[in-house]
């Protein structure tokens, strides 16, 4: 018993119409980094939340330390020693590094604020972690990462014994990644016991000591990382055989559909290439290497310095980005919440945004065309959900980047960008995104696909063209490319 | 989880229906408390009756004239302060120049929108184009309305205007349904058939529900949204010609509070303060709501202080109501 820290005993927790966690029980071994998977929607954000005591559990109890708890407040479980993590940043953006972590625990002398203090001892865990962060230094202008590593500093600094790092993962870099990684570990020597969520399960082999799979509110299975391998780490987490995880098919290319010569736009600096149609083209590099930016430029969102941009061979000259739509193109945009869809919309407006004209008879939308005509693209792409009218937010991340796509097929772009289209997606909804990858490029669409995910660029692209700040590093075929290859030219 | 979570929301609730129409609602509830004290007090019906609700709708035609232009700006996720001196400040302009320099109704009207026009226009570059929160733009604005007609007029009343707009504010059809509030209900049907059915609507619906998704969905936004101030100041402009007309006269207090009774309008109405939800027609009834309250008031002998007290709980409420269904979803 002692060695567990923390005991999530026969959790249940029910919503209206639902249960999302089902008798869950889950052992957690003192000083160790455990991880917890399972898809979108199989309980783990609420498995999360009731430790940090955001919900209650309808039964069950949390014991941690052998002390039975039942946290009311998210205050009441940090105080007990448990910090979260979550996806999103919630640090104060105006304010310091030291001043975000000590928010809500404030360091005083007699009845004034010991600021001194607060920096000093912000300084010390800057340094015992290694990381080059300047305490007085505003958080919002700092990077992602270096935001993710204040928020973590934040819980140290609170005593936490139990880290819960929800997707950590998901706006990183490989490189920051290693720094994060490294950080996890270190926190691990020092005896604090991290409960790690993520979708990418290279990293929960790479990191995690123990395992807890969760499928449809119901926990699975828990065990050592060493006594189960990828394969079969799927098939527990969609509780069936995956088949192929990049079901990448054969192209037959065709003619160059799109060039880009010598192009010139804020950091982008003479960039060149050509796609050919039926192709899916991949973009690879570090985050900040230029190629949203180098899609916004041949999109006309951004005005181009100089260089010049083909369709079908011929010279276009876009100055806003309907003139690029009107044309074929269209952008999967990297924030699917914010810029991929209106969440208060409906599945079926969202579907016919783009291309409202289809829908329209004589200046007036047809409703009734619109709902059947969106719903034929919503079956094709099997976007799971309860009606047309329902409201995108209610949607799983898998089921809103399917209504994205069906967004620009309605459009029937044939020129398609895709800019990180699977990040923050789980493994089930990522395959059918690949899978839809695929039926693009068999109807003669073309895809531009940017990726962080090195295993997805060499797993679904032809050619893979790699960016470095701003400037364009090589291009390899897909036969011959590596993730060495790859890496060896991002940095 | 997240789908089940969407069945329970799929099929509109009672709640959600009574939200959407809170305003008719409302109108029905008062219509029947206000015509039994109505009996019980003076052993007649006063409150229900034609020549009072003909008041009644006369009251609101100009507010939900002006409303219209409040509520399309909140549809896209703004709001103008300016519209009730845009108001004043036209009106102000047209009567100087018809009553004092005798100018012909028409031309004065044409300048009266001119005017209109550009102060829409300077609110909407500035919003729109440069990123002046539309607070502060319009609240500069509105000052500068104000002052600018308090110069004019020297805040001296303007009255008897010419016979030829007197059909505007005072005509009837038929001899019985007044002519500004088939003007009120002409501009309402064709907003709410545009807003509803027509890609424009829907674009302003997408502009109002996410900027950012309607950019990158290829739609103008600044366009969509410099558009809505324009089309606002047009109809406060033509919302003080309609005013002035039915007053015959004009003052500086002429369109007073009309941009904060179309944000209560629009809201009881059921447009969203967050922007990309509701009906503009609900506004029409936000604002017939509100006159009927403040009629029956009158009625009962209510002292008018304590109507603007009222005005504020129901503005009140009605936000709260707003706020706390749109946090329940999330």
């Amino acid at each position: 018993m002692d060695n567990y820290i923390l005991t999530l005993k026969n959790i249940t927790k029910e919503f209206p119409g639902v249960k999302a966690l089902d008798d869950v029980t889950i052992n957690i071994e003192r000083g160790t980094i455990h991880g917890l998977v399972g898809e979108n929607g199989a309980g783990k954000s609420t498995l999360i939340k009731v430790l940090a005591g955001i919900y209650q559990p309808n039964a069950g109890e949390v014991i941690l330390d052998g002390k039975s708890c039942r946290f009311q407040s998210p205050i009441e479980a940090r105080r007990a020693g448990i910090s979260v993590v979550h996806q999103e940043i919630k640090l104060a953006e105006p304010l310091t590094v030291a001043e975000n972590m000590f928010l809500g625990n404030l360091m005083m002398k007699g009845k004034l604020v010991d600021w001194a203090g607060m920096r000093r001892r912000a300084q010390e865990i800057v340094d015992e972690l290694g990381m080059d962060i300047d305490v007085n230094a505003q958080v919002s202008s700092l990077t992602v990462a270096r935001k993710q590593v204040v928020e973590i500093m934040h819980a140290i600094n609170n005593n936490s014994r139990v880290l819960v790092m929800d997707e950590p993962s998901a706006v990183l870099t490989d490189r920051e990644l290693e720094v994060m990684f490294r950080i996890v570990k270190q926190l691990r020597e020092k005896g604090i016991t991290i409960i790690y969520i993520s979708h990418r399960l290279d990293e929960v082999f790479d990191l995690c000591d123990n395992v807890s799979i969760l499928r449809d509110g119901k926990h699975i299975n828990t065990l050592p990382i060493g006594e189960v391998d990828r394969k079969g780490l799927i098939t527990m987490m969609v509780g069936r055989e995956m088949g192929q995880e990049y079901p990448k098919v054969a192209a037959t290319p065709g003619d160059t559909i799109l060039e880009v010569k010598n192009l010139n736009c804020g950091i982008l600096r003479d960039i060149s290439f050509s796609v050919r149609a039926g192709e899916v083209f991949g973009i690879s590099g570090l985050v900040g290497a230029g190629r949203t930016e180098l899609a916004r430029a041949v999109l006309g969102i951004d005005h181009i310095e100089s260089g010049e941009v083909y369709v079908r061979g011929k010279r276009v000259h876009y100055h806003t980005f309907s003139d690029a739509i009107r044309d074929g193109l269209g952008l999967i945009p990297e924030d699917r919440k914010l810029q991929g869809l209106v969440q208060i919309m409906s599945v079926e407006r969202n579907t016919t945004l783009v291309n409202l004209r289809r829908v329209i008879k004589g200046g007036v939308i047809r409703k009734s065309l619109e709902h059947s005509l969106s719903e034929e693209y919503a079956k094709k792409l099997h976007v799971v959900t309860p009606s047309m009218d329902t409201e995108v937010q209610y949607l799983s991340g898998g089921n809103q980047q399917k209504v994205v796509i069906a967004k620009w097929l309605f459009q029937e772009s044939e020129i398609l960008f895709l800019d990180e289209p699977t990040r923050g997606i789980d493994v089930g909804a990522k395959a059918e995104i690949y899978r839809l990858i695929n039926r693009l490029v068999e109807e003669g669409k073309t895809v531009i696909m940017i990726s962080s995910e090195m295993p997805e660029i060499l797993g679904m692209c032809d050619r893979i063209m790699v960016m470095h700040e701003g400037h364009k590093m090589g291009e390899l075929d897909a036969a011959e490319a590596t993730q060495e290859k790859i890496m060896a030219l991002c940095t | 989880m997240n789908a089940n979570k969407a069945t329970t929301l799929n099929t509109k609730s009672v709640g959600a229906l009574l939200k959407d129409w809170m305003s008719l609602v409302g109108i029905a509830i008062l219509i029947v408390v206000f015509s039994i004290i109505s009996y019980a007090k003076f052993g007649a019906q006063y409150f229900l009756t034609w020549s009072n609700w003909k008041n009644i709708l006369l009251q609101s035609s100009t507010v939900a004239i002006v409303a219209l232009g409040q509520s399309i700006m909140l549809l896209t996720g703004n709001f103008d302060l300016s519209l009730g001196r845009m108001v004043c400040l036209t009106s102000c302009v047209g009567a100087t120049l018809m009553v004092n320099h005798n100018m012909a109704p028409g031309l004065a009207i044409i300048i009266m929108f001119v005017i209109g026009l550009v102060v829409g226009a300077v609110n909407g570059l500035m919003v729109a184009y440069v990123g002046v929160p539309a607070m502060i733009a319009t609240l500069g604005t509105q000052y500068i309305c104000y002052g600018l007609a308090k110069l004019i007029t020297q805040a001296v009343p303007i009255p008897n205007m010419p016979e030829s707009i007197m059909f505007l504010g005072r005509g009837y059809l038929f001899n019985t349904i007044p002519f500004c509030v088939i003007l009120m209900l002409a501009v309402y049907i064709i907003a709410q058939f545009v807003t509803s059915k027509t890609r424009v609507g829907r674009n302003l619906y997408a502009v109002g529900g996410s900027r950012e998704a309607a950019f990158f969905s290829g739609i103008n936004v600044k366009g969509y949204q410099f558009g809505t101030f324009l089309l606002g100041s047009v109809l406060a402009t033509f919302g003080g010609l309609v005013l002035m007309s039915r007053l015959n006269s004009v003052a500086v207090t002429n369109g007073q509070n009309y941009e904060f009774d179309a944000v209560i309008g629009s809201i009881i109405g059921g447009v969203s303060l967050a922007g990309g939800k509701g009906r503009v027609i609900g506004t029409m009834f936000g604002c017939i709501f509100l006159n009927t309250l403040f009629n029956g008031f009158s009625q009962m002998g209510v002292d008018p202080f304590v109507q603007d007290v009222l005005k504020g709980i129901v503005l009140v409420l009605a936000v709260t109501l707003d706020v706390a269904s749109n946090k329940k979803k999330s």
